[in-house]
């Protein structure tokens, strides 16, 4: 490269002196001791995860590209690594392994682990789950703050915002983790900002598409990992970048030097392979008295927002219960009542207390076990998941099945980990009907399994696809079939017809949906507030459906968008091998 | 030349570091993960003599009385400290009975199969094998250190690619038993010999210096674009301050006439003030603006001084190995076709002479392997032109 004058090299050759000092008399075995000990002096300090064989095989199937990316971020790139997998290749579990390696070798000892919001809880599962590592996440009622834990998963904008930026500053980390890493591609903002100037000693950044907009933003994360590895940012632009902007030059070289601190696998390259899903939407409808509740369960939840917008996450709560089961709403309705005695709108409250006693048969309870005798029947060792969000919901549905003679498993959040593990080896051995509540998608696997019923649904894409992850996983070898069931003309049916079908969420891998959603969020949406709003703020039933489609319209954008980005990125790198160095 | 670092595994670790205390007359016992280790007074050796208690791996909340053993633990470190002291001179043999016949190239990459191989040893000859630590430092990246291992034949001064290669194999094992020998090279040949191959040695490792050299070389740059940019913003603010010094002058002298005594006497001492004042800026900037145009030669010259690579090059251990020379004798066969090809050899060394076509006279080689052995022996582009 020729933009800048070479430095000087001072070579100095020292004389054999210490070898010939020493008396030769000794003997061949103290000289082959000898060599054999320059040797290992010379060697790097460890060549083995040595932590991987704590690792539970039946929590985490860790794959050869995943402990090669763990190996070289650690002891080839200095512990500095920008981790660009493509997307579903499981950069998450890459980074798993690296801290518990750090965990192992205690080299760990303040972690912060900077994710988009989405993401923060589902990291901290994974993490606690696969890897038994304990993170507080600034979501959890006992976060007290950056400078009161050691471990923390934390939002980057929480970390960024006034309130904590000084705190997060202050401190010296000894790792770093960035996901969606391409959030600081720009250095003119917050975000870039505090992470150039938080204090860390080892760093890994994950993204599947270091380019978003041009080649700076590779310069600016890279430089952000190992300033100077690019020299100058004009530098930079003169020997790498096309003048047009879209293409790379010199290749060769920024391979060289790209190698020092990026590692991308490619799903050609790897083993990930995963077997067929099968998804089957059952829509029922709902009988008059479900039908009359739902309405005045709506009309109430819309009423009461338009007065008090602060009551909006129990509000949403119960516009989730009415389609749930009237057991799940009747105990919400219940606290309200009596936790909030100066509550004005208590006559509504009550007639709804009325609507749910008038209920005679759940539609939804009728239609499962015509679900799980068809799968049982047409499928070998028929075990089947039953999914849902409430744990009112779940003993309802467990009960009713036992009454038909099932063989039937509960899982909750509220049983203890030996509890839980005993659960999913019961269900394993014996067979039968799991009926879980969400407490079991973040973490237990159960491959054994490849039937599963959304009994209601998560308006969170995340939540439906971490549901399946529990079956639908590497170590599946069957067909996975996943049946939704939603009441016609409700919250359901359109969060089903109108946005998770219209963009195929559920054949999407979490990489993929991550990428999808935390594009929404970098615009400043949450996905369930977004829902919520347009169901209680639509003037009509036509409204409503329009308003689903522009949501859907603007998914399907983020979802090209992150199409887009993954097809120019593999573009960009195709060609590279980004594999370790021969040399 | 060869790469002769290893990993340092954990396996690694226990391996030799058992191995060695014994060597030394310690007693070592292994019950599972823990290990109890006495070094006897008498034994000569720099450990600290006594009872040792030591715990394989890293382990939390470890008894004070216990040691760790593991890669980066100071006891396995002090144990290659002592070992890799002890004695870096030696010597061995290298018999063709203990080791595979080395194939050349130019026939591993033929198409023509090697049905069998016959070495006869006329006589013995020595060469030397060299590790070097080559340490390459830099402020602008960690010391890198590199060790690198050459074999060198004692009496032609000539490098013998594979030797190195053969003695890093037979020292890898974890059971490696090396015979004995009396090293007969006198310490002047030593420093020849080691003299000889220090250019193949820097030659060999170029690649990697280059690209650590660059790597400084692009630091030096970015810091020093950072000074110009530094510089530039000084400049800047200089240019500022004296536009308002400039300003303050104007209104100074506007005012001075319209004033009484003691408020002229105030407004004529800070005119006085600021024209100093800006006299001093004017001259800072001046100077500033000089050192851009000559292009910061100080600054270059202190910079790139202080991001230079310094390499060091130390020989660390030398070992005498006596290997055998004769013919090698590969039998090839062709179709129907057999025929039996002499060359010189060593054992650990492999083919000594090059061997050429008998068509174009090229010396056989990895890129142009033997093509065909009816006429003659042909190289691959002969045969097939």
């Amino acid at each position: 490269m020729s933009d800048f004058d070479l430095v000087d090299i001072e070579v100095t050759h020292e004389p054999p002196d210490n070898v010939l000092s020493v008396d030769p008399d000794e003997t061949s075995e103290e000289h082959l001791h000898t060599v054999q000990a320059v040797r290992l002096k010379a060697g790097q300090p460890d060549s083995e995860l040595r932590s991987l064989k704590q690792l539970d095989e039946n929590s985490v199937k860790m794959l050869e590209h995943q402990v090669d990316a763990a190996y070289r971020a650690l002891f080839e790139m200095d512990g500095k690594a920008l981790l660009s997998d493509e997307v579903g290749l499981g950069k998450t579990i890459e980074v798993g392994m690296i801290l518990k390696e750090m965990h192992f070798r205690e080299t760990n000892d303040s972690v912060l682990i900077l994710t988009p919001a989405q993401l923060a809880k589902q990291w901290q599962a994974e993490l606690r789950e696969k890897f038994g590592l304990e993170f507080v996440c600034n979501y959890d009622d006992e976060f007290r703050g950056f400078d009161s834990h050691d471990y923390i998963i934390a939002s980057i904008d929480t970390a960024k915002s006034d309130r904590y930026r000084q705190a997060v500053l202050r401190r010296d980390w000894d790792v770093l983790v960035l996901d969606e890493a391409h959030y600081v591609k720009n250095e003119e903002t917050d975000r870039y900002e505090l992470i150039d100037h938080l204090s860390y000693n080892y760093a890994f950044f994950l993204t599947a598409t270091p380019i978003q907009n041009e080649l700076t933003d590779l310069y600016n994360i890279v430089s952000l990992l190992r300033p100077g590895l690019f020299g100058t940012r004009d530098v930079f632009h003169q020997y790498f970048v096309n003048s047009d902007q879209e293409t790379l030059v010199n290749r060769n070289e920024l391979q060289d030097r790209l190698n020092k601190v990026m590692i991308r696998n490619r799903r050609e390259d790897t083993d990930v392979d995963f077997t067929d899903r099968r998804v089957d939407t059952r829509k029922f409808e709902p009988s008059p008295a479900e039908r009359e509740l739902y309405q005045a369960v709506s009309d109430y939840v819309k009423g009461a927002y338009s007065q008090d917008q602060g009551q909006k996450l129990v509000l949403m709560l119960l516009q989730k219960e009415v389609v749930s089961s009237p057991e799940a709403l009747e105990t919400t309705i219940r606290k309200r009542l009596d936790d909030q005695s100066e509550l004005t709108q208590t006559e509504e409250l009550e007639s709804i207390l009325d609507l749910i006693n008038n209920i005679d048969t759940v539609t939804k309870q009728e239609r499962l076990l015509d679900i799980v005798e068809e799968a049982r029947e047409n499928v070998e060792k028929g075990r089947v998941i039953v999914f849902t969000q409430f744990r009112a919901t779940q003993r309802r549905v467990a009960e009713r099945l036992v009454s038909e003679g099932y063989t039937v498993h509960s899982f909750h959040g509220g049983h203890s980990s030996q509890e839980k593990e005993e659960i999913i080896k019961n269900f394993e051995e014996q067979g039968g009907i799991l009926v879980s509540t969400d407490a079991m998608s973040e973490g237990r696997n159960a491959q054994f399994c490849n039937i599963l019923v959304n009994w209601d649904l998560p308006w969170n894409p995340m939540r439906v696809e971490q549901r399946i992850g529990r079956i639908h996983r590497i170590g599946q070898n069957r067909q996975v079939y996943v049946f939704n069931m939603a009441l016609t003309d409700t919250v359901e049916e359109y969060v089903l017809e109108r946005l998770f079908h219209k963009i195929d969420i559920f054949q999407q891998s979490i990489g993929e949906l991550s990428e999808i959603l935390t594009r929404l969020e970098e615009s400043g949406k949450s996905f369930e507030d977004e829902i919520f709003e347009r169901l209680v703020n639509a003037d009509s039933e036509v409204d409503l459906e329009n308003d689903f489609d522009a949501m859907a319209v603007d998914l399907q954008e983020q979802r090209d968008l992150a199409e887009k980005l993954e097809e120019f990125n593999s573009g960009v790198f195709e060609g590279f091998d980004l594999g370790a160095s021969d040399d | 030349m060869t790469d002769a670092a290893v990993p340092v595994t954990q396996s690694a670790v226990e391996n030799f570091t058992a191995r060695y205390l014994r060597s030394l007359g310690c007693q070592v016992e292994i019950r599972d993960n823990e290990w109890q280790v006495t070094i006897p007074e008498g034994v000569e050796t720099d450990l600290p003599k006594g009872e040792h208690a030591l715990v394989c791996g890293t382990a939390e909340d470890l008894d004070e009385s216990y040691e760790q053993l593991h890669p980066e633990s100071s006891f396995f470190q002090s144990v290659l400290d002592d070992a890799s002291d002890r004695a870096p001179l030696g010597g061995t043999r290298i018999d063709a009975t203990g080791t595979d016949i080395i194939v050349p190239d130019w026939l591993q990459e033929s198409p023509i199969p090697v049905s069998d191989i016959d070495f006869t040893p006329y006589y013995d000859r020595s060469a030397l094998v060299v590790l070097f630590r080559v340490s390459v430092e830099t402020v602008s990246e960690y010391q890198q250190e590199f060790l690198r291992s050459i074999g060198v034949d004692v009496r032609s001064k000539e490098i013998l690619p594979h030797i190195d290669e053969t003695f890093l194999t037979l020292t890898q094992s974890e059971t490696a038993i090396v015979p004995s020998r009396d090293i007969a090279v006198k310490p002047e040949q030593v420093e020849q010999l080691v003299d000889a191959s220090r250019k193949t040695l820097l030659s060999d490792i170029q690649p990697q210096i280059d690209k650590i050299h660059q790597g400084a070389s692009r630091a030096a740059d970015a810091e020093l674009e950072e000074y110009r940019q530094l510089q530039r913003q000084r400049e800047e603010e200089l240019e500022t301050k004296i536009t308002h010094l400039r300003s303050r002058i104007d209104d100074l002298n506007k005012s001075i006439d319209d004033k009484n005594q003691t408020e002229r006497v105030e407004a004529l001492k800070e005119r006085r003030e600021c024209k100093s004042k800006l006299q001093e800026v004017e001259t800072d900037l001046n100077e500033l603006r000089r050192r851009r145009e000559q292009g910061y030669p100080d600054q270059q010259r202190e910079i790139r001084d202080r991001h230079g690579l310094e390499v060091v090059v130390t020989p660390v251990t030398v070992t005498e190995i006596e290997y055998e020379r004769g013919d090698a004798a590969f039998e090839l066969t062709d179709c129907d076709l057999t025929r039996i090809l002499t060359v010189g050899y060593g054992s650990g060394v492999g083919v000594t002479e090059a061997v050429d076509c008998d068509g174009c006279g090229r010396s056989l080689s990895g890129e142009n392997p033997l093509g065909a052995i009816a006429n003659g022996v042909r190289c691959t582009v002969c045969r097939d032109s």
